[in-house]
């Protein structure tokens, strides 16, 4: 009996080495799942499983995409954080170094100053010089050359590089107190040097209207209502000269924004002349 | 990380209301501003709350008086509630000018008009604002 | 072989018969019963270390009822991404969407309900699926949809016998788009005195029509006085009465420009914005009215809910 029973029980001794002892939380596991969170670019939930396996696994492909991760979600000081964590004899450290400018740009606009590094190769170096010149756009005081401003940049960014130039050296502004004064001399005048037609034509209209209304009540001797549409007359005409430096200001506002705007523009679509990485096949 | 990641939400079944209430709370910090307010609050009562909406702008434009005597005087608060009532007139307006509310009408605060050039929030036409 | 094998009692024995050492498993102090018992265990160890699986399953499932839920959908996306079985599978892209719902994000919600489908193993399952879309529908008010997919799952020859749950889900679907007769009717559709079907129509018979505001207002206050808003109405009357004198008057003493000025720039502003205050005060009024319904069902309703 007991021989019999013995069988049995090495019977599933034997097999028992087969059966699943997987483990989901192994390092290379956790690592292949978050590889897998990259490529579908669950980033936030990807830099969660890399931070449990960095510290186990010193591997530099797994801290550069952090970096990358967080800056993606828009985390950019995070990103930067992650950075200084990144040795700088690691094969990313010049992808990171660009990259960590990429998010200081976006977060804090503005000129960067920063050395070169000896581990730039020749597409790196380029990207870091375009970077540069693009931050001095950022800055009040602007005095470089058109030749050198333009200098690293490829051929199709040329046309966008030099109008950008053009406009931060000569902003197509317009003078409010132009605007004014012509809005003194014919009221709405100014409003549509400024380009407000619409509004120019009206109030031309409307303090014509109560300086007619005026002269006609004074001449039939309806006085009372004569001074009330002159006084009617007189703030609207000097509300006009007031708008029209208004709308002279907001203008100048406009080409600012526009100008930004179209920057932000163009350096997203050249990924702020980073490489696309793919990490996935 | 743990603030990073999103939560439950506690999702609401009732509906937004895109109405915006009249404020006719009294917040004066003088006699003067009390009088106004009072004078602003009997127009509203009387005569604005009665006579439908005619204002595509928001604020409207005894509120842009109002907010405008706030931030400057009483004297360039009234030029520039000129200024607006010129542009409410003109029929052409709006079409590629002025951003939008939520609830449709022009985004026009005069926060743009105090000739401060350092004051002005410019945004696009077409721009949905998001408070108000 | 077997020789080498051959159990016995004593321990290591060397035999010189054949020059065969011979090892012994020396149980001979273990009793029968208590050996089988060792026997039975070590086979149910054996299965339980099997379900690495299902203990990972289960780790999420309790992030999820802890209501840890972006932590409870990484734990099901990482069984999902290694296991290619279907034991798991339904459960998992279900209780992962149903996290995604609970967190608000709706349309990682219902991917994972249409894999949840994708995977299911019985009618029962692909219909709690469907289901669990149409409810995430129903929340983000995308109710065109909702109705769309209901309509399909009534057509469906395989679900003749969810009628009940259909009609019930279609009511909630017209709570949501705020048409409560037809929400009414859809309850009474399972059970003619339905809980529901008698508070829609509650809510349906209180709210005004504005439609009808409008059209009282030809009589300048009618239709705020309708609405309930009688200040407003007597202002409304008081103005129109105004304007409408000095217009006629003006008129009939002949000064028509007068007339004409006072009649448009005062008298139709006036009037025209009596209509539109009707108006307005009856869609707030209803928008509160079947706001507080949708709080008393948010929060005291105990049937099922999306």
């Amino acid at each position: 009996m007991r021989n019999f029973l013995t069988i049995i029980f090495l019977i599933p001794l034997t097999v028992h080495p087969q059966s699943s002892s997987f483990d989901f939380h192994s390092p290379e596991n956790v690592k292949k799942f978050a590889d897998h969170l990259f490529c579908e670019e669950d980033y936030l939930r990807a830099i969660e499983q890399y931070e449990l396996i960095n510290q186990k696994m010193d591997n530099d492909t797994i801290k550069f995409k952090v970096m990358l991760g967080y800056s993606e979600l828009g985390f950019f000081s995070e990103s930067n954080d992650f950075f200084r964590g990144i040795n700088d004899k690691s094969i990313f450290y010049p992808d990171a170094y660009l990259l960590s400018f990429k998010n200081q740009l976006i977060s804090e606009p503005g000129l960067i100053i920063a050395p070169s590094i000896i581990s730039f190769n020749a597409f790196q170096m380029k990207s870091f010089c375009k970077l540069i010149n693009i931050s001095m756009l950022y800055e009040d005081k602007f005095n470089i050359s058109k030749e050198n401003f333009i200098a690293p940049f490829d051929a199709e960014e040329l046309n966008s590089v030099s109008t950008f130039y053009d406009y931060k050296v000569e902003p197509p502004y317009k003078s409010p107190a132009l605007a004014g004064l012509l809005s003194a001399v014919i009221p709405g005048s100014g409003k549509m040097y400024v380009g407000e037609w619409g509004d120019g034509i009206t109030a031309l209209v409307v303090t014509s209207l109560f300086a007619f209304l005026a002269y006609d009540n004074f001449h039939a001797d309806h006085t009372t209502r004569a001074w009330i549409f002159t006084g009617l007359g007189a703030f609207f005409y000097a509300g006009n000269i007031y708008g029209s430096v208004a709308s002279a200001q907001i203008f100048n506002a406009r080409i600012d924004f526009d100008f930004n705007n179209g920057l932000e523009l163009f350096l997203k679509q050249q990924n702020y002349f980073l490489p696309d990485y793919d990490f996935c096949e | 990380m743990e603030n990073l990641k999103w939560r439950k939400s506690d999702i609401s079944y009732e509906k937004q209301i895109h109405f915006s209430k009249r404020d006719y709370s009294f917040q004066s910090e003088n006699a003067g501003e009390f009088i106004t307010k009072s004078l602003a609050n009997a127009y509203w009562f009387f005569i604005s709350d009665v006579d439908g909406d005619n204002c595509p702008f928001r604020p409207t434009c005894s509120a842009f008086l109002l907010q405008s005597a706030k931030e400057t005087n009483i004297f360039q608060a009234s030029l520039m509630f000129f200024d607006r009532f010129t542009r409410d007139m003109n029929i052409a307006k709006g079409h590629d000018h002025y951003p939008r509310v939520s609830a449709g009408y022009y985004y026009d605060p005069p926060q743009n008009y105090t000739l401060n050039q350092g004051r002005i929030k410019y945004l696009p036409p077409a721009f949905i604002v998001d408070d108000e | 072989m077997i020789k080498v094998l051959e159990i016995c009692y004593k321990g290591i024995r060397f035999s010189s018969h054949k020059n065969h050492f011979q090892f012994c498993l020396p149980y001979t102090f273990i009793p029968l019963y208590l050996y089988t018992l060792l026997l039975i265990f070590s086979s149910s160890a054996e299965l339980h270390s099997q379900t690495e699986i299902e203990k990972q399953f289960n780790y999420a499932k309790k992030l999820y009822d802890e209501e840890k839920y972006f932590d409870a959908v990484t734990e099901f996306k990482r069984l999902l991404f290694f296991y290619d079985g279907d034991i798991y599978s339904y459960e998992s892209n279900l209780l992962t969407g149903l996290s995604y719902k609970n967190g608000a994000k709706f349309s990682e919600a219902i991917q994972h309900f249409t894999l949840a489908g994708l995977n299911s193993k019985n009618i029962d399952e692909i219909f709690i699926a469907r289901l669990e879309i149409i409810k995430v529908n129903i929340l983000r008010r995308t109710t065109g949809r909702a109705l769309a997919l209901l309509d399909s799952l009534q057509n469906d020859s395989k679900f003749t016998g969810k009628a009940d749950e259909i009609n019930y889900w279609r009511g909630w679907t017209y709570i949501f788009s705020d048409d409560w007769e037809k929400a009414s009717s859809s309850f009474s559709n399972i059970q003619s005195d339905h809980r529901l079907a008698l508070l829609c129509d509650s809510v349906a018979n209180d709210l005004y029509n504005p439609t009808l505001a409008k059209t009282l207002s030809i009589l300048p206050g009618a239709g705020q006085f309708y609405t309930g808003e009688y200040v407003s109405g007597i202002i409304s009357i008081g103005w129109n009465v105004l304007w409408g004198y000095l217009t006629i008057s003006a008129f009939m003493e002949d000064r028509v420009f007068d007339g004409l000025m006072v009649g448009s720039l005062l008298w139709w502003r006036f009037y025209s914005g009596n209509i539109q205050n009707a108006e307005k005060f009856a869609i707030e009024k209803n928008l509160e009215k079947t706001n507080s319904a949708l709080r008393y069902l948010q929060n005291d309703y105990n049937g099922k809910m999306p």
